[in-house]
């Protein structure tokens, strides 16, 4: 039978051969779905390690450009943590994985797969970044965005400060050179200042790796679904599901109760504007992050998890482990206790609000929502407050420097 | 010159050999009909409430059952037990409980209703839930309670019902394909009498009483005022109180069942017009609703045959067969468009050097090989 038929299943073909037979073997005396639940646990503890080797090599990137910058003596001024260490500990500790793992849903892969990516390009592996890339793709649409941070990080390397300041280094130490031998002592002092370059070879290798691994993922789909519509069925029910948001239960995110309500007619005009509500914000981003490009892809996996038509926790927990691995820079985040009080009372009331709805009938559909929107609020105040963050500590840089 | 051809066709329809009924029986359906009203025909009511909670209990959901009844006992100003109606004097069982849907009550229950009913033929306004939705492949259960006499079943004291109507809607449904098998149970004096004329196969009938028989009450009810229930429904209901939904007891047993001498009548059934033997027919077949089912893989064609039975088709099956073959025709049509180009050309050989098995298992050795070429990649670039 095909795994479409029935409106049960969104996702991809491929993960039913592998968790399909997990869940029915059982062992004398224990549940029957303790494989399935065990994959996931194996899961987590993966993608927590890939986090962990992501922040080492950001902070050993970090302190190499701040070095290079002769500003070492700010990370001996603020209390310097261990940001791989910490976010693979916030990641695995907080009660969103943890919800996610034991509800056995799939969202541990998809965020595995992001890790995954995101570690691959930090470390300059261009096929473990094009894999991650492409399956991510796969099994959810959003993780298309990616594309763009991955191949900044490929391109130029881990984060680091913006390369004016190293202009501006170069600048300052040679304020006293003759302007007769400008070009040379250009290039020399272009190279001894080590400002970033971008390297288009594993660009190109990432893009050469993509088209493998998409035809590899397209033809092993192909010949699962080829009794049950092919390629187009699967096209129109997993990713044309996402896109055309077709099922409006409850959820987390801001979707279900707008489109309850909305005309007919309407309704591609506003499928499109919610949609682009993701996409319009990934250029001004880009233009102003693109020298820090793993916390890009931080920017762009919490909006994503925020304004994808059927969020979950599972996404949540993805990008607050990631916002460990920034640690550093976001030590003087303001509101800080706000946002950790809003998550943690958003997460009692949600559920309570939705029973009142749906269970016991004393609510309606206006309760749940409004936890929604707060929740919507508080993320999008997080990511604000993160990005001005950033940039404040950029700007901390620069006048360290000029200083 | 035209008239020894309609002989002769008549002649070889007649001898034709009847059909086989090739469907499948897939769903039960009960019409439970109580004739009387007032309020000293409360033992009726409660005969056909009895009924309607054995059937219920066994399994028919309220979807397929049709509840005729006056209703006027529950609230008559005469019951000392408002809302509550009971088939035995010790008050144990409360039969008019939380959820009783009645499909046509009080002057609904017509002779006309009942014939319109049966044979399907209701005017367009008629909701679903009045209608008996039945198909080819059901077995219905008809049981009808009352006052009757020779030939006639009395509906609310100002119509009746005779035999040769009955029969008439019987043999309507028959042409109509709305049952496969049919069990008519009536529990009126001089009961055998209305289904005398009934002549459609497949049919089997019986009644609590033979003809000039009386059919009695069980007993008084001395709280209540009135006798609560008839001896055939009684035992009946005795008979079924000791099953469950998977029961197999047949309807033999449950025929068997009925002593003379305690019924005070004699219970009489008609079984020359169905087919198959009455120890072999579990009781749940009519009274209950277990089915056996077939797990396919593939799309559901309508009445088609059980997989294992090789019963050449009769003619009247060929009309649900053609979606199958539409089904042959568009796909032909792709494949030749399709092999014109020669990746299609490829692919088709691929699809069809696969089957379903064959075809997970590849896809489990891609994912493997998938990971494994991930792996030496990783390693070889680091």
């Amino acid at each position: 039978m095909s795994p479409y038929s029935g409106s049960m299943y969104h996702g991809s073909p491929l993960l039913l051969p592998v968790l399909g037979p997990l869940t029915v073997n059982r062992v004398k005396g224990l549940p029957a779905h303790l494989f399935c639940s065990l994959i996931f646990v194996i899961v987590d503890f993966v993608t927590a390690m890939l986090i962990r080797a992501t922040g080492q090599k950001l902070m050993s990137t970090y302190h190499r450009s701040l070095q290079l910058l002769n500003l070492s003596c700010v990370q001996e001024t603020a209390g310097h943590t261990h940001v791989g260490d910490l976010a693979s500990l916030i990641f695995l500790w907080n009660p969103f994985t943890i919800i996610t793992c034991a509800g056995s849903s799939t969202s541990p892969i998809d965020n595995l797969m992001i890790v995954l990516s995101i570690y691959g390009a930090c470390s300059g592996l261009s096929s473990l970044a094009s894999f991650g890339w492409v399956v991510s793709t796969h099994l959810s649409l959003y993780p298309a965005i990616l594309v763009i941070p991955v191949i900044l990080l490929l391109g130029y390397g881990p984060d680091a400060p913006p390369s004016k300041l190293f202009f501006l280094k170069k600048s300052n130490e040679s304020g006293g050179s003759c302007p007769k031998d400008k070009t040379c002592s250009e290039q020399k002092s272009k190279e001894e200042s080590h400002i970033r370059n971008f390297c288009w070879r594993p660009v190109l290798f990432f893009i050469l790796w993509s088209l493998i691994w998409s035809s590899y993922i397209l033809f092993l789909s192909f010949i699962s679904l080829k009794e049950f519509g092919g390629l187009s069925e699967m096209v129109k029910k997993t990713h044309g599901f996402i896109l055309n948001v077709e099922d409006l239960s409850p959820n987390i995110g801001v979707f279900w109760y707008f489109f309850a309500e909305v005309f007919e007619f309407f309704r591609s005009f506003f499928l499109i504007v919610f949609h682009i509500n993701i996409l319009f914000m990934l250029v001004p981003l880009v233009i102003r992050l693109r020298h820090r490009p793993c916390f890009l892809a931080f920017v762009y996996i919490a909006i994503m998890s925020m304004l994808k038509s059927y969020p979950s926790v599972g996404d949540s927990a993805l990008y607050l482990g990631l916002l460990g691995l920034f640690a550093n820079e976001l030590a003087e985040m303001r509101f800080s206790f706000f946002l950790l009080c809003g998550y943690v009372g958003i997460s009692l009331l949600s559920p309570v609000m939705h029973n009142l709805w749906i269970w016991r009938g004393t609510g309606n559909a206006n309760f749940y929502f409004a936890t929604g929107i707060a929740y919507a609020s508080l993320q999008t105040v997080l990511i604000v407050e993160c990005v001005s963050t950033i940039l404040k500590h950029d700007r901390m840089l620069r006048n360290k420097l000029t200083t | 010159m035209v008239r020894p051809w309609i002989l002769l066709l008549l002649l070889l329809l007649a001898i034709s050999p009847p059909s086989h009924s090739s469907t499948v029986h897939n769903n039960n359906w009960a019409v439970l009909v109580c004739t009387s009203r007032f309020w000293f025909n409360y033992r009726h009511m409660a005969n056909t409430l009895s009924l309607y909670r054995t059937v219920k209990r066994l399994g028919i959901p309220d979807e397929r059952i049709i509840l005729m009844l006056a209703d006027d006992m529950a609230c008559n100003a005469r019951n000392s037990y408002p809302a509550q109606v009971f088939n035995n004097e010790n008050h144990m069982l409360n039969l008019y409980g939380d959820n009783v849907e009645v499909d046509y009550r009080g002057y609904e229950v017509t002779v006309e209703n009942f014939l319109r009913v049966l044979t399907g033929r209701h005017e367009t306004a008629v909701p679903r839930s009045k209608r008996l939705l039945s198909d080819e492949g059901s077995h219905i259960l008809v049981y009808m309670t009352g006052h009757g006499g020779d030939e006639f079943l009395k509906f609310q004291d100002n119509e009746e019902l005779q035999s040769h109507d009955l029969a008439d809607a019987v043999k309507q449904m028959k042409e109509k394909h709305r049952f496969k098998e049919l069990l008519i149970m009536v529990d009126t004096c001089q009961a055998a009498t209305l289904f005398s004329q009934l002549q459609s196969p497949g049919v089997l009938a019986i009644g609590s009483s033979k003809k000039g028989e009386n059919s009695y009450s069980h007993h008084l009810d001395s709280d209540i005022g009135v006798s609560v229930v008839d001896r055939f429904t009684y035992y009946t209901l005795a008979f079924f109180e000791k099953l469950n939904m998977y029961s197999n007891a047949s309807l033999s047993s449950l025929f068997n069942s009925y002593d003379s001498h305690l019924l005070m009548s004699t219970a009489s059934y008609r079984e020359d017009l169905y087919r198959r033997p009455l120890s072999e027919v579990p009781v749940t077949n009519f009274f209950g609703s277990v089915m056996k089912t077939f797990h396919t893989d593939f799309a559901y064609t309508g009445f088609s045959m059980e997989p294992e039975a090789h019963i050449s088709l009769v003619s009247e099956t060929d009309s649900r067969r053609t979606l199958g073959s539409e089904n042959a025709q568009t796909e032909a049509a792709n494949h030749n468009a399709k092999d014109n180009c020669p990746f299609h050309a490829w692919l088709k050989v691929l699809e069809d050097k696969l089957d379903n098995e064959n075809a997970e298992k590849l896809v489990l050795y891609g994912l493997g090989s998938m990971v494994l070429l991930l792996a030496i990649s990783t390693l070889l670039s680091v």
